[in-house]
């Protein structure tokens, strides 16, 4: 499974007439509404930042600019998150290079496993993450200090519970797309030019710094910005990670004022409208770079991608990968089995006492159960609704011949540069003020978690969709089949394999949503990630550690069962 | 500034028509408020009642919003469904301001999810009356509560539980020599990033506030802003920290806190300083229109009654306001405390903006 970079410069449509009336009609349904699904909340969002009279009360009585004059006191929010965002960005994108680079350039051994291990950080939500690694590094009493004092070591080596704690926490679990992003670049790079500088006398590390960096430095920019753009929106580090240490980034600040009393909504919607204009412009940015042809090392001249043999440096690279998957995933999961086991939560080994009480009573409650279910049913209902709407979203904007397809391209990234707690505060406020009353069911946090992943899904299938040679369809439309019918026999078929990978994309990105559950959960239609930050704050470390260890081995079985059923489906096509 | 012009009317004439589908689609069987107790209670499981029981099992369903600790609202929950097993439970848990922004939001946008609501901050219960939130229930089981633990008029509010709060430390890392014995003692530099609160979003903290700024001194806040203490949603997290030793003492430690992690085995101390424990009530009450109406008031008897108290005290540690119930195992008599209760409320209400001022720029919010 990949998220694809797309290189936009690639898309030349072949632009079609609307054709037949049932494409016209889907076409003016599925634009509509996902029209709406976006920019519906928003108009809320917006509003709501005028309202500078009682919180309250819906519409606005009395609107103004002074919920973003007042942002100038918030300065120091501002700042942090700048700051915070910088650093787990720097942090990912050099990671991801270093990684990329050798799983993809190096021969090292182990490199298919390590490659598959390289994507369990992305199915661990952030929340686990940070948990995990307040248990690690918590300055008295993490696992890490514990262990410099049991070496003799004096004071703590490390405080997680730092600026610095929360963009390491950011960069290993939200910016895994760091490495996803550079390695696709690296791969599609042609080996040549590395061998050029080789074959002239060039060490194998100025090779690297001098040719390889700078032919995938537009890629690495691009990574960069896109993971700059997440990382604004980041919370869940924060919650955990920041708050202890007085120090709020945009997103919890944005938690704290709305989630008190009196609610203090005006002040937050400034806050994210801001926030939404810092990652439009980053996103703008990373577009136009990708635009400009930025892959400028894919060509159409066939290479067989090579590997260099790094002799004695192998196993210090090989070393360098498994470090990463020490440091995302043993050491992480490994703290949280070992608190989810425990009467109450310590790392004080002197102190602790052993149980299977938690998972008992995880297992037991019916919240947590129907969180589990309510979760693996969303997921399975958002990716499977969301693949089929999103592979004709695709259709609509890259190959049909609709006026204003970039806009509507524009219109679908937006979720994108909204934090997603920032969406999902505009989404309730929205449907709470609708006719249909979908509050506090599935179906509006279904609806929540399509709008949000419309840019993940539709960027995943754009890569599917612009693969598949125009010509096919042409031809069965040439023959005589309607639109439907060539997509269902031509286009569909073809895009399986891609399909499903996009499928499973968008249901582990549902399974761990967060930010847009917190605000849309009601008391029937509780989901697993809000649960697990509910319990956290109010049941215990380690009720909260069982729950996501849970949660983690439910996304995981789920993604080994897909891979097999890819596999299977793989092999078939082969084999007819 | 300016007012609402013409611009905006036109914008807001989205919401106006939301707001009116939404008002024909919320449709719903009212039931009256009840201004006394019904002439012949009906003697249920334990306890008595003047809901109409069938009524209630045909509901089905009851949905519990409450700020206590999840686990222990799941067992008492549990316990009601073991005597109604046709009355489905479920529950939102969130801290005071939270939950009662998001009560308010919801009824704002006319979406009635909540049955019973219980919270631990007397000064949102007074604006939820206010804004005839609660509908008028007078229960069998008010009785056997004093006058100044109900709503006036009588009905709409009871308190259920209470809460005092004092200090807490882990004795394996701070002895008991070195513990403070009383509020002026945290002052000591010595306790600079160690020690730990709620945050404002808890009522426990607010009362905490108020109380020490009435009793102990009007400045102590400002000097206790000096120690950088660290803000938490919940008592959990503030003895977890206590318990790794990432603090030393943990203020507005609730009694309730130190009963349940001493029942696992914890290592914590509680400290009951000399000058008073800054006290206040959880207070249920029914919703204005409840989803589940019956099932809301026979939850509320059963609750109020001597079993769901027991079921109270046995799942949340909580002290009962009934005489007539025990306090929770372990536990001291709460005649054998020195409680600090606010003696005026609306002044305690009226102090909540002060409050919130002077938590967010100590949490490092503002």
């Amino acid at each position: 499974m990949a998220v694809q970079a797309i290189d936009d410069g690639d898309v030349a449509p072949v632009r079609r007439g609307m054709g037949p009336t049932s494409q016209g009609i889907i076409t003016a349904i599925i634009l509509l509404i996902c029209g709406a699904l976006v920019i519906y909340p928003l108009f809320f969002l917006f509003a709501e930042s005028l309202n500078i009279g009682d919180p309250q009360t819906f519409p606005p009585e009395t609107i103004g600019f002074g919920n973003y004059a007042d942002m100038l006191f918030d300065w120091r929010i501002i700042g942090n998150t700048l700051k915070v965002a910088l650093f787990s960005t720097g942090i990912a994108v050099t990671i991801g290079f270093i990684l990329a680079w050798i799983l993809t350039r190096t021969e090292i051994p182990g490199r298919a496993i390590l490659e598959r291990l390289m994507e369990i950080p992305f199915y661990v939500t952030p929340l686990v993450g940070a948990l995990s690694w307040s248990i690690l590094a918590a300055p008295q009493s993490g696992f890490l200090n514990q262990a410099w004092a049991y070496l003799g070591g004096s004071g703590s080596i490390v405080d997680i519970y730092t600026p610095m704690g929360v963009a390491w926490v950011m960069a290993l679990f939200e910016g895994s797309v760091a490495f996803v992003m550079i390695s696709a670049a690296m791969k599609s790079m042609d080996p040549a030019l590395e061998e050029g500088s080789r074959v002239l006398g060039a060490s194998k590390l100025r090779t690297m710094l001098r040719v390889t960096l700078p032919l995938v430095a537009p890629g690495v920019l691009g990574a960069a910005i896109f993971v700059f753009a997440e990382m604004l929106g980041s919370f869940a580090a924060a919650l955990v990670l920041g708050i202890p240490g007085h120090f709020y980034v945009i997103t919890t600040a944005i938690w704290e004022l709305t989630l008190s009393y009196p609610p203090d909504y005006g002040r937050a919607s400034a806050l994210g409208i801001s926030l939404f204009v810092i990652m439009f412009i980053t996103l703008a940015a990373y577009r136009w770079l990708v635009s400009k042809g930025a892959y400028s090392t894919i060509s159409g001249k066939a290479f067989r991608p090579r590997r260099m043999e790094m002799g004695r440096w192998t196993w210090v690279l090989a070393a360098f990968c498994w470090l990463y998957v020490l440091v995302s995933v043993l050491l992480p999961l490994g703290a949280l089995l070992l608190t989810s086991f425990q009467r109450f939560a310590t790392v004080l080994m002197h102190q602790a006492q052993f149980t299977m009480q938690n998972y008992v009573t995880a297992f037991s409650l019916a919240s947590i159960r129907d969180a589990i279910v309510n979760s693996l049913v969303l997921g399975v209902g958002t990716a499977s609704i969301g693949v089929f709407v999103m592979v004709l979203l695709v259709w609509i904007i890259y190959r049909s011949r609709l006026p204003g397809a970039g806009v509507i391209e524009y219109v679908i990234m937006f979720p994108q540069a909204v934090p997603r707690m920032v969406f999902g505060l505009a989404i309730l406020w929205a449907w709470l003020n609708m006719p249909v009353s979908l509050y506090g069911t599935l179906w509006l946090l279904g609806i929540g978690y399509f709008t949000v992943l419309l840019p993940l899904g539709v960027r995943t299938l754009a890569g599917v969709v612009l693969q598949v040679d125009k010509s096919l369809e042409e031809c069965a439309r040439v023959c005589g089949a309607s639109w439907t019918h060539q997509l269902r026999t031509v286009t569909l078929p073809l895009l399986k394999p891609g399909i499903l990978a996009a499928w499973l994309l968008l249901f582990i990105a549902s399974v761990r949503e967060l930010g847009v559950s917190i605000y849309l959960m009601g008391p029937n239609s509780k989901v697993i990630a809000p649960a697990i930050v509910s319990s956290w704050s109010s049941a215990g470390t380690e009720l909260t550690a069982a729950m996501a260890v849970i949660q983690t081995l439910t996304i995981f079985i789920c993604v080994m069962l897909m891979f097999w059923a890819t596999a299977r489906l793989t092999n078939q096509g082969k084999s007819t | 500034m300016m007012k609402t012009g013409s611009l905006t009317k036109t914008i807001w004439a989205a919401f106006a028509l939301s707001a009116l589908f939404g008002s024909a689609a919320f449709s719903q069987e009212a039931v009256a408020d009840v201004d006394a107790v019904c002439a012949n209670p009906t003697q249920a499981k334990g306890f008595k009642t003047c809901a109409d029981i069938a009524k209630a099992e045909a509901e089905g369903e009851l949905v519990f919003y409450a700020t206590d600790i999840e686990s222990g609202t799941v067992k008492v929950l549990q316990d009601f469904e073991k005597l109604y097993p046709k009355i489905k439970t479920s529950y939102v848990r969130l801290q005071a301001g939270a939950l009662y922004s998001r009560l308010l939001a919801e009824r704002q946008g006319q979406s009635y999810l909540a049955d019973v609501f219980q919270i631990g901050d007397v000064g949102l219960v007074m604006d939820f009356q206010k804004r005839g939130g609660y509908a008028r229930y007078l229960s069998p089981e008010m009785a056997a509560y004093k006058a100044e633990y109900k709503s006036n008029p009588e009905g709409y509010w009871t308190w259920a539980v209470l809460m005092p709060a004092g200090l807490a430390y882990n004795p394996n890392v701070t002895s008991e020599a070195e513990a403070p014995k009383d509020w002026n003692d945290l002052l000591d530099p010595k306790w600079q990033n160690v020690v730990s609160m709620k945050s404002a979003n808890s009522g426990m903290q607010h009362v905490t506030w108020y109380m020490i700024k009435e009793n102990v001194a009007p400045d102590y806040w400002d000097k206790f802003a000096e120690l950088k203490p660290r803000a938490f949603d919940s008592m959990v997290q503030q003895f977890d920290r206590l318990v790794n030793g990432e603090d030393k003492v943990a203020m507005t430690a609730q009694y309730a806190a130190y009963l349940e992690y001493k029942a696992k085995g914890a290592p914590i101390a509680f400290v009951a300083p000399s000058s008073g424990l800054p006290s206040g009530p959880e207070v249920v009450g029914v919703v204005k229109e409840a989803p589940h109406p019956n099932a809301a008031r026979l939850f509320l008897d059963w609750y109020l009654s001597t079993g769901g108290q027991k079921s109270s005290v046995a799942h949340w540690y909580f002290h009962s306001p009934r005489e007539d119930v025990e306090p929770p195992v372990g536990a001291l008599p709460l005649s054998q405390m020195k409680l600090l209760f606010p003696a005026d409320w609306e002044a305690y209400a009226a102090s909540r903006q002060d409050f919130l001022r002077g938590m967010r720029a100590m949490s490092g919010l503002q």
